[in-house]
This record gives C-alpha cells, structure tokens and sequence, in this order.
C-alpha cells in the first residue's frame, strides 16, 4: 500500500438547522450529523466506514465529495481544501471524487439508457465525443462485467446486481482518485453481493482508486477494508487498521457490534456470548452529556457522563475515543 | 413430537399480464410444537408467500393458492370459510411483518392496535384490551407502557414499532408466529435485542416460530431446522447442524461460501454464485439452479430433481448429491 494521503479530514462538522415555523423560519436547534472527525484515506485503500443508521456515516461520505457543504471543519485533496472552494473551482476536482450510491433503483435515471448513464459525466466534462465516447462507454461496461450490447438498454432491463454494475461504471467513468461507496451492496441479495465485492476489489486492484466504504454489515467491512472507523452519534469512536480492529477491539460499542453479528456456523452460535445493548440510539439533536455512548454503554462509570473522551491513540495506530483507555494510561 | 403445522405440496401463482409467476410451486414443510424453523432465501425466491398463505393473505386475484394442503392441528385452513378463518388468524396464528411502519395502522393508537385482536377473539371491550396491551407492552420491553399506549406508530422509533408488532403478535398467545423478515430494517443491535426478545417469549409460552430470513447468521443462531428455498421451491431442509456442516445442495454450499465471516480468517476473494436466480414466469425445465451451478450434469437441464433423503433426516433436491458425492462440501471444509 503506498503511503500518499489521497484525502485527509480534519476536525469536519456538518450541523444541520432544526428549523420550526411556515413563513418565518426560526431555527430552535441543530442535528449534530458529523460532529468533529478526523482521518486520511492513502490512495489504493479502503476505509471502511461502519455505525448504525443515522450516526452519520452518510454525511460524512458526502461532506467529503463535496455533495454537502461541510459546517467546519477541511477537507484536503490534491493539497487544496474542498471546503473553501467555490462551486466553479470544484468542478475539476469532482471528477476525481467519485460516488456508488445505496439504492440501484434510485440512483440511475429510469429514463437514461445504460450508455446516457455511464456516458454523462463523459458528456459533461467534454472528455469524448463521437466514436471515442462510445467506445469508452464499452470499455467502462466491459470493465464492470456488462456486454457492451445492453449499452441501448434501460435501468428497468437489468437486474438489481447489474444495476449497481452500472452505478460502478458511471463513477469510474472519470477516473477517480477516489470512490464513496454508500452502502453499495445493502440493496443486493446475498448471493450478487459477493460479485459486486470482488468488482470493487479488482477494480481497486488495476487503477489503485481509494475508496471510503460504508456499510453496517461488520462482515463485509472485514473483507473489503484495510482499516476501519467505527462511527456513533456524529463520532468516530475507534479508527483502526482492519486486523488489529477486529482481532482486539476496545471500545464497548465495538465489540458490542461485534458480538452482534451473527455468525452463520450453529455451532460457533451456540458457545457464543453475545452482548445485547440497551436502548436505542439517542437523538443527535440532544446528544447524551461526556461520552454519548454512555447511557448505553456496560462498562460506563461515573466519569462517562461528564467528561467527553478524546480519540487517543493506544499504539500500533489504534485509536480509540473511551474513558476505559485513556485513564489508563499514565 | 406433536406436529402443528404441515403444509403439502403448496403452489401459490400469480397471474400477471406477462404471465403467471410461479412463486411457489409445490413445496411442503412442517412445524413441530414449540419449535422454531427457518425459511431461507433470496429475495422472489417464494419464502414470504409462502408465509402469506398459510394466513391466505396472498393479495387476490392477481395471486391464488392453486393446490395444496395447509394442515393446522389437523384442519385443513384451506377449506375454511372466510369467517372461520379470521377466527384463526391472530388467535392461532400471527405475523410479524417486516417493515412496521406500513404494516401497522397509522391512524390508530399504539394500544388500540393490540387492543384489536383481544376485543375480537376474547369477547372483550377496549377498556380491558387496553389493560391487556399496558402489560404487552411491558412484557415487550417498552418503557412507561401506560402513557405510550396513546401513541401513534409514527411516535415510536423503529426499533419500539417492531416491539409493538411482536405485542400485537402475541396478543392472544397463539401457537404458530410467523416472523417475515423480522429484523430487515433495524440496526444490528436493535437486531440482537428483538430476536433475543422473540426467542424468550416463543420459548416461554411455547409457540412454534417460522423465522424467514435471508441472513443465513441469524438462522445459525435461532432455528432448529432449516428449509433452504430457491425459485419457488424447496431445495434442501434438514436440522440447522447438517445443513451449516454437509450442505447437500450446491445453491446452500455456494450461499455459505459467498458470505464473509467474522470468525474465520479473511479470505483474499469471495466466491460469489455467477449469474442470478431465473425468470419464475418461464422456470427452466429441469433444475432451477442449473444454471448457476458448478457441478451439473446433463440429467440437470432436462431433470426437475426431487426433494430426497441423502442422509438421515435430510433432504436435497439435486441429481448430483443423490449419487452420493458432493463436491462442495470437500471444498467448503
């Protein structure tokens, strides 16, 4: 894995205004979404972005190909900050952020053949025209395991597992340095999901695109990632290469989420201790005092609702955001 | 053990203007008392319809129970009256849906809801039932039970919804649950919370569960038996052990390869299954699985095998496992 940071965060929040009122809209508070993160991404890796809905695994992604405005916080691609460009200065760095979104179904115009969808960014960064433009968009559907002949075809035609196919051609239509992938396998059924992980896997392989994958499928994560974020409420509350996170992780809600995976062995089932949490997820909107796991947490202590816990780093390029670690320390 | 439910060769199709879908063409199952079995499958491949007819709540015209036996402690639910049959649903057998958000009402409160079923089947008025549902909900895990009763589902979070669903499911302490995808929505330990909760309230009133799920984890964790489906049909059933351990189908051997594991090291690749389930308007006409299947024979393309005993207490439905050589449990082993 080659060392360069592609894209680095630094200290990124995304407040959205909770807002009340039909005419004069009066802003009475604010969803924390991402609240204070921080990490790089190295080309050719994956990161593997994990949380449950709503933690703001989403925003983050988008924040970082610019679909949202981030609230602070940089942004650095290319050695420039994403977040202080203006929208004409960002048009050439789009193309090199790229995004395979969740839902197939959704995310490609039913109107669009298969070659309008692959092909638009083409069109709109004036990169090929005529035969050149076609012949690419063969390329880029040869490339995603597609028939260059279903070019001519709707986003109906194709089965959901081609669908996201075709959502993996349109973002590499441009070449990107870099791919957010949101939740691209969620919509699949078991079966296709292991030939989207293997495309993305091999078409890491030949043009060492990074990617930001975001999941709440642990097991997946494993497969892709080479290191992984675990995200809660608006934080990363551990960041972790994938090995060291899933052989020793620290934080509660970590192994919480681990343990409640199942495991398709009964076997393997039957001997094991699973640690059921308590409650839901608070609203980010009024976030629990000190740490916001706390209120769910089974190992909190009294600290927990005062003071917030800092991502610390506990060696061997660990990180993790909990009282537990950082007390004991010297 | 006493069986509950038996469902012979049940065939529910759809007729549709392209034609008529075969979502489930004959397949056949049992539910012991108590017990709880696992329907697996891909999406279409029939295991929510043939849920739903059990209920005979697959969505008429377009959908009609062509053949089969529905067996419930002996009579047969499709022979029932219309009227007979709601007397059976809820009081005897009930549903979880998948998504309750659109599968409870929006318009009535949280306890009116669970009130429903009770004032139906026991003859009660709503006061009553909403004394019922204050304890159901309590028994469900849902805090402050006797204010949240007023609420509407659109007040509940997702995960309390289906708490309210799994209320209003044992409402009147049926004998069979039908879990359709119970957990699809909810985050993973939402997950583990409802089906630790489905799993104590089954086991402690002894109700016979049918879990349909397409995570073949969460069978491995919950089922006693396992009834693997695929394009409309039964493809192998057997004890949860044998079919995790000796898949005897191809299309089981190659789900449980396709999925990462958390407790096995990371595999470099996936071994995905090529291709994608067929068209159930037109089903091929030998093996359904044929197609995607690594180790067919030419008796596959022309053949429809049938579920036979390859081991003790276990069924396939594949040519090549019948000749007693399954290649793929050397590899996945």
């Amino acid at each position: 894995m080659a060392e360069e940071i592609i894209i680095e965060v630094n200290n990124l929040t995304k407040y959205f205004p909770v807002s009340r009122g039909l005419f004069r809209q009066k802003k009475i508070a604010e969803v924390k979404a991402v609240d204070g993160v921080s990490f790089a991404i190295h080309s050719g890796e994956t990161l593997g972005l994990v949380g449950e809905s709503g933690c703001g695994k989403t925003t983050l992604g988008k924040c970082m190909v610019q679909l949202y405005r981030p609230t602070s916080g940089e942004i650095i691609f290319e050695g420039k900050d994403l977040c202080r460009l203006s929208d004409k200065e960002l048009r050439p760095f789009r193309q090199k952020l790229q995004v395979v979104f969740q839902d197939p179904y959704d995310s490609l115009n039913p109107r669009f053949t298969a070659m309008d969808i692959i092909g638009e960014p083409l069109r709109i960064h004036n990169i090929a025209k005529g035969k050149e433009y076609q012949e690419r968009v063969a390329e880029l559907l040869r490339l995603v395991g597609l028939a260059p002949y279903m070019a001519e075809r709707y986003p109906h035609e194709f089965s959901g597992g081609q669908r996201q196919r075709l959502g993996v051609a349109r973002a590499l239509a441009l070449q990107p340095r870099f791919i957010m992938c949101d939740e691209p396998l969620s919509a699949l059924d078991v079966s296709i999901q292991a030939q989207i992980i293997n495309l993305l896997d091999d078409l890491q392989e030949k043009f060492g695109v990074a990617y930001l994958f975001i999941s709440h499928d642990l097991s997946v994560v494993r497969h892709i990632s080479d290191r992984v974020a675990v995200m809660y409420l608006g934080k990363i509350v551990e960041i972790a290469n994938r090995d060291e996170l899933y052989k020793n992780p620290l934080h509660p809600y970590t192994q919480a989420l681990l343990s409640a995976v199942p495991i398709p062995d009964p076997e393997v089932e039957m001997k094991r201790q699973i640690i059921v949490l308590k409650g839901e997820v608070p609203s980010p909107m009024n976030p629990p005092s000190g740490c916001v796991f706390h209120p769910r947490c089974y190992r909190a202590f009294a600290d927990c609702s005062q003071t917030i816990p800092l991502l610390e780093d506990v060696g061997n390029n660990h990180h993790v955001a909990c009282l537990l670690y950082n007390q004991s320390r010297p | 053990m006493d069986k509950l439910l038996e469902v012979r060769n049940l065939k529910t199709y759809f007729h549709t203007q392209d034609g008529v879908v075969k979502a489930v063409d004959g397949v056949s199952y049992d539910v012991n008392k108590g017990e709880t079995i696992a329907l697996v499958g891909e999406s279409g491949c029939g295991k929510t319809v043939s849920a739903l007819s059990i209920l005979r709540l697959v969505a008429e015209p377009a959908g009609k129970i062509e053949a089969g036996e529905i067996l419930f402690d002996g009579i047969d639910l499709l022979k029932l009256t219309t009227e007979e049959m709601r007397k059976m649903r809820g009081a005897k057998i009930s549903i979880i849906f998948q998504e309750p958000l659109t599968s409870l009402n929006p318009v009535l409160t949280i306890g009116r809801q669970i009130s429903e079923g009770l004032e139906f089947h026991r003859n009660i008025s709503l006061n009553e039932g909403l004394k019922e549902a204050v304890r159901l909900l309590q028994l469900v895990g849902i805090p402050h039970p006797e204010r949240r009763i007023y609420d509407y589902p659109h007040q509940f979070s997702g995960g309390m919804r289906q708490r309210a669903m799994i209320a209003i499911a044992i409402a009147c302490q049926p004998q069979l649950i039908i879990a359709d995808e119970p957990t699809t929505v909810v985050d993973v330990t939402i997950q583990a919370q409802l089906l630790e909760l489905i799993r104590n309230i089954t086991k402690e009133l002894n109700t016979a569960l049918i879990l349909i799920t397409h995570n073949l984890g969460i069978v491995a964790r919950y089922a006693h038996r396992v009834f693997v489906m695929y394009a409309g049909n039964i493809v192998e059933r057997g004890s949860a052990m044998d079919v995790y351990h000796y898949p005897c189908h191809p299309y089981t051997a190659g789900l449980l390869t396709s999925v990462p594991r958390l407790d096995e090291p990371r595999k470099i690749r996936l071994i995905p299954i090529d291709g994608q389930p067929p068209d159930l308007i037109a089903p091929p006409i030998g093996c359904a699985f044929q197609s995607r299947c690594n180790y067919s024979i030419p008796k596959c393309q022309n053949e429809k095998p049938p579920l036979q005993e390859v081991a003790p207490n276990h069924y396939a439905a594949c040519w090549v496992s019948q000749k007693d050589q399954r290649p793929w449990q050397k590899k996945s082993l």
